[in-house]
């Protein structure tokens, strides 16, 4: 049984958003229900400003303290690493939104970010909450994979439809391996400047292992103990000092 | 919801993947096409597509939006309300195609049988290949009328290709070699937001930023942005004064003796006279594949030293010279420049300047460096068109090639002599009547209703004339339409689509439907040949023998069966099976001074000067021109159009940008990585994404130094009225320290008054409305950049 992990290379990120966008379309979140958002921060002052960005999947993590503190055990982890939601048994209380240290799980039945509401252009049947033309045949509920009901938290599942069925055995799913590309997440699939990696993480021979040592892979918070599964390489690889922004107004 | 509980739900239909091409930019990304039961629910970069590599930007994924638009068109509509205006429902009916073509082609043979042919024009944007924007030109010449391919370049980026032509001969984009350089110097190209091919350009940024050694990179720009911020060294610099640096540069190399001197030449006893404010003696130096550069030298570049171009660009002297020794002194090396320089009243000036900087670090045709696009082998047409022209089309072509009817932009004209089209000035034209009043016009990708600087003045000039829009969606052009005849979108399509200039190797795509059309929409390729079947003399036979689409696709694969693909294709079917067909490789090499052609097995043909000519370098000179020799043709131009003395016209030198519009603070519009063109203003997920530094995830924001917010009274997040000379827009403000504080910066997206629900009434105002319709001289290129803009709170 593999342990996935990604590793996200901060030197190669042009902060693009086509992860972002490759999710949206793969899993159909919402406008701003971005399971794979990307952070931008600025500092500095004229004319040494500087801009970062930090892309943000679920850590995935070892230790997942949404999973503790779910009181209906609707969200676990799998055996194979991944923490998901079921939403059969999700009541969509949030305490696992509070929890996460992260904050990489949605809850999607608020105001829109964008009016006209899209969910008004493509009204749910089904129970979905919403249920445009283009929707993703994969749907399983009790992992989270698909549109959800009202009244649940979503969060990034690293493509579980996707991985959960690829070949025994494989220390990396390599999107430039032409047998291996419909298993890798779609994240990591379209990543242009090849940012991203996906392996098993209890493979010694993994690309992620050997990226991991060689180019000093950290990962975030490691003081709460939740040992993500997502490591980030790169001098800006921690989490940016965050400062407020002022809110949207138009 | 335990009440709601569903079971594992898979769909029972088999997926399929269908080939198409990206129609959301330029690039013409191969995408494979997901479909299961009928519904398109992914797109993904094609494996197979040597742009795409698997990979996709941002935009690419959110396709299917466009297909599944909830306000497309879902047939042929006519007007029913005469009256046209922003605010005019145009109360359109639905019409049969039948009815809606005899309808265009009954007002076609009117005009031509009173000899006003001309008065038909077709207005095209992004023309994508030899089935669609390929047939224009043909329809014109077999109809009578110079106005059937109006290009939208002049609004576009013409000012890179015109600055090329002028001094290396190939008036077009640069094919790079991106994968083999050491130091990139970019002047205001969105290299990680919007260049092209943006996708392939991010795959080049991680193999550039992880290869030894690693490529350095400094990007020049008015405000910090993505590629700025991502490259080693980040350069604010005054609008417009992109030239002023590139000069400084090229001053230094020749000071510090740092030029390639395999390229350029050298000194015939190889010491370097060159010292600021000395003139040389033309006599000493003996130049290999550049013309010139004595002139240039004493007559410009003696004195353009880094501390002259401080004052005029603001960036230091220091920074400049850092810059000059790291350029001089890296290979392969380039500069690379688009609209940022160019969209300014200097633009082919600035481009000029900053283009000579490939020929000192010998950057032409070399590992690493820049070439030129080959095109495809297509097979011929199914019928000549020659043959088809009868005594009115003969007639209007002895009036257009005798300059008696000229083409409604005046394009060719004394009045823009060296421009490649002029968009911005038809719907001014038209309102004028000079050089005549346009009396039906047809759209096709193309709404500069919205998009012309200026655009207002467009919505008053196109109220008399009878407008043909062929876009599936609600547009601004569709609001003044008296016809839609939509177009399928792009996952619906059979249509060919070569190659911008990528690697220089001929490549060329094909889009294959996913999907039967959603609706009653027809490819705007079989509208055009249905309206030519309408058209009485012997047009309509041309026509007829071209038949469809997709019958004029299959004569063109023909050409590929004795010029087969690097990849096997050769045939139809064989090229919508793979999406595309390629030929590796470029035929040209210049190495070490010394210019190649390809054998077959290696770049080991020794070409000789007049070849070079003839195939690369194709100025008067057959060298890089640092004193264009087309340019001194046009010397009575020149020194009309910017006061420079007439023997000075050829020389590539500083002009000052002019700043129209009567404000204090330049007003950048730049385009970012979610902009999809036209189609993205109704992309929820575009919106929600657009600006990802500034939080504009709902809007836009103007992005305002502190300082200068400051000084105005202005608080981040304010509203704030834009002004200029033509009028006022609003928008919402957010303090940026990484703008300059004599700049503001408004992304060019939003403020759209038709396109559908979610664009429709977006703030901020649209940029364009306060955007002064000037533009190059030269190229005529849209200045788009250059106008001065006041800001107050409202």
């Amino acid at each position: 049984m593999p342990k996935w992990g990604m590793v996200i290379d901060l030197d190669k990120c042009t902060g693009c958003q086509a992860c972002t966008t490759a999710c949206a379309m793969e899993n159909n979140t919402l406008p701003g229900e971005s399971w794979q958002d990307v952070l931008f921060y600025h500092e500095g002052k004229y004319p040494n400003t500087s801009i970062k960005w930090f892309p943000r999947p679920c850590m995935q993590c070892e230790n997942p303290s949404c999973v503790h503190v779910c009181p209906t055990r609707a969200t676990y982890k799998t055996d194979d690493g991944v923490v998901l939601i079921d939403w059969n048994k999700c009541i969509g209380c949030k305490y696992c939104m509070i929890a996460c240290p992260y904050g990489v799980r949605f809850y999607a039945d608020e105001k829109p970010l964008l009016e006209p509401d899209i969910r008004q252009a493509f009204p749910g049947s089904d129970g979905q909450m919403w249920s445009p033309p283009f929707q993703n045949p994969e749907s399983d509920w009790s992992k989270g994979i698909g549109i959800q009901p009202r009244g649940v938290v979503s969060k990034c599942t690293f493509c579980y439809h996707k991985i959960s069925k690829a070949p025994a055995g494989v220390a990396d799913l390599d999107e430039d391996n032409p047998d291996l590309v419909e298993y890798v997440p779609a994240c990591v699939r379209t990543c242009a400047p090849k940012a991203r990696y996906f392996g098993d993480l209890d493979n010694p021979e993994s690309k992620v292992n050997e990226l991991i040592a060689n180019k000093r892979g950290t990962r975030v918070f490691e003081h709460t103990g939740n040992k993500p599964q997502v490591y980030y390489l790169g001098e800006h690889g921690t989490v940016p000092k965050f400062e407020p922004q002022f809110d949207d107004q138009a | 919801p335990i009440s709601q509980s569903q079971a594992q739900r898979r769909s029972a239909g088999e997926t399929v993947v269908t080939k198409n091409v990206c129609h959301q930019c330029p690039a013409r990304c191969g995408i494979d096409v997901y479909t299961t039961d009928g519904r398109v629910h992914g797109i993904y970069g094609s494996m197979n597509s040597p742009i795409a590599n698997g990979k996709l930007c941002p935009k690419g994924h959110l396709g299917t939006y466009i297909l599944y638009d909830p306000d497309r068109y879902k047939g042929p509509m006519r007007r029913t309300n005469p009256n046209k205006g922003r605010d005019e429902d145009p109360q359109f009916e639905s019409i049969s195609w039948e009815e809606a073509l005899d309808i265009v082609a009954g007002r076609l043979n009117n005009l031509r049988d009173n000899d006003e042919s001309h008065r038909f024009a077709i207005l095209y944007g992004r023309g994508w290949g030899a089935s669609c924007a390929g047939l224009l030109g043909t329809f014109g010449q077999l109809y009578g009328s110079p106005n059937t391919a109006l290009g939208h370049s002049s609004m576009c980026s013409d000012g890179s290709m015109v600055a090329k032509g002028l001094t290396d001969g190939n008036e077009a984009y640069n094919a790079y070699d991106y994968k083999n350089v050491n130091y990139l110097l970019n002047f205001g190209a969105g290299f990680l937001e919007a260049f092209r091919p943006y996708n392939y350009l991010m795959q080049v940024w991680g193999h550039i930023r992880t290869k030894s050694p690693k490529t350095r990179v400094t990007a020049i720009d008015v405000h910090a942005n993505a590629t700025n911020a991502a490259a080693d060294r980040k350069l604010l610099i005054r609008p417009g004064t992109d030239g002023a640096m590139a000069l400084a540069i090229a001053h230094v190399i020749l000071t510090e003796g740092l030029w390639d001197k395999e390229f350029v030449g050298d000194f015939r006893d190889g010491r370097n006279r060159f010292e600021s404010g000395e003139v040389i003696d033309g006599d000493t130096f003996n130049q290999r594949w550049v013309h010139g550069l004595d002139v240039w030298w004493n007559e410009e570049l003696k004195d353009r030293t880094p501390e002259w171009a401080e004052e005029v660009t603001s960036i230091p002297a220091r920074h400049i010279r850092e810059v000059a020794r790291e350029f001089g002194t890296t290979r392969p090396a380039m500069a690379i420049f688009e609209r940022g320089p160019t969209a300014h009243s200097n633009g082919t000036w600035n481009g000029m300047a900053i283009h000579a900087l490939n020929a000192l670090v010998g950057a032409l045709f070399a590992e690493g460096g820049m070439f030129y696009q080959m095109g495809p082998s297509y097979g011929p047409l199914p019928a000549s068109a020659g043959d088809y022209m009868d005594d009115h089309a003969q007639r209007v072509r002895e009036r257009i090639a005798s300059g008696e009817l000229p083409r409604i932009d005046m394009k060719g004209t004394d009045r823009w002599p060296l421009a490649r089209n002029m968009m911005q000035e038809i719907g001014p034209n038209h309102h004028k009547g000079d050089p005549y009043k346009l009396d039906t016009v047809m759209f096709y990708l193309n709404n500069p209703i919205w998009t012309a600087p200026d655009s207002k003045a467009w919505e008053e000039a196109f109220k008399d004339i009878f407008v043909i829009e062929t876009s599936p969606f609600p547009s601004e052009s569709a609001k003044y339409a008296d016809i839609i005849l939509p177009d399928h979108t792009y996952l619906e399509r059979l249509q060919d689509a070569p190659s911008y200039p990528f690697e220089g190797w001929p490549i060329t795509t094909l889009r294959t439907p996913a999907v039967d059309p959603l609706y009653d929409t027809k490819v705007f390729g079989d509208t055009l040949i249905e309206i030519g079947k309408r058209i009485n003399g012997s047009m309509s036979e041309y026509y007829q023998a071209l038949d469809n689409t997709e019958n004029v696709l299959r004569h063109l694969a023909e050409g590929f069966r004795d010029n087969p693909g690097s990849n096997g294709v050769n045939d139809f079917e064989s090229w919508k099976r793979e999406g595309v067909w390629y030929k590796k490789p470029y035929h040209w090499r210049q190495r070490r001074g010394v210019f190649y052609e390809w054998d077959g097995e290696g770049y080991n043909r020794r070409m000789s000067p007049s070849e070079v000519r003839e195939k690369l370098l194709r100025t008067p000179s057959g060298r890089f021109e640092f004193v264009s020799g087309k340019l001194e043709q046009y010397a009575d131009y020149v020194a009309q159009e910017f006061g420079i003395p007439a023997e000075r016209a050829g020389i590539i030198q500083w002009v000052a940008p002019e700043h129209p519009g009567g404000g204090d603070l330049y007003f950048s519009t730049p385009k970012t990585a979610m902009h999809a063109e036209g189609r993205g203003a109704n992309i929820p997920h575009a919106i929600s994404l657009l600006q990802p530094v500034m939080g504009g995830r709902r809007t836009v924001y103007l992005e305002i130094h502190p300082e200068t917010a400051r000084a105005r009274g202005i608080r981040s997040g304010d509203r704030v009225k834009i002004r200029s000379e033509l009028g006022e827009i609003e928008a919402y403000c957010r303090y940026f320290e990484g703008t300059r504080p004599d700049t503001v910066v408004l992304p060019m997206e939003h403020g759209h008054w038709a396109q559908g629900r979610w664009a429709e009434s977006r703030k901020p105002g649209h940029s364009g409305e306060i955007t002064v319709n000037r533009s190059d001289r030269i190229s005529g290129l849209a200045s788009y950049y250059t106008t001065k803009v006041s800001v107050e709170r409202a």
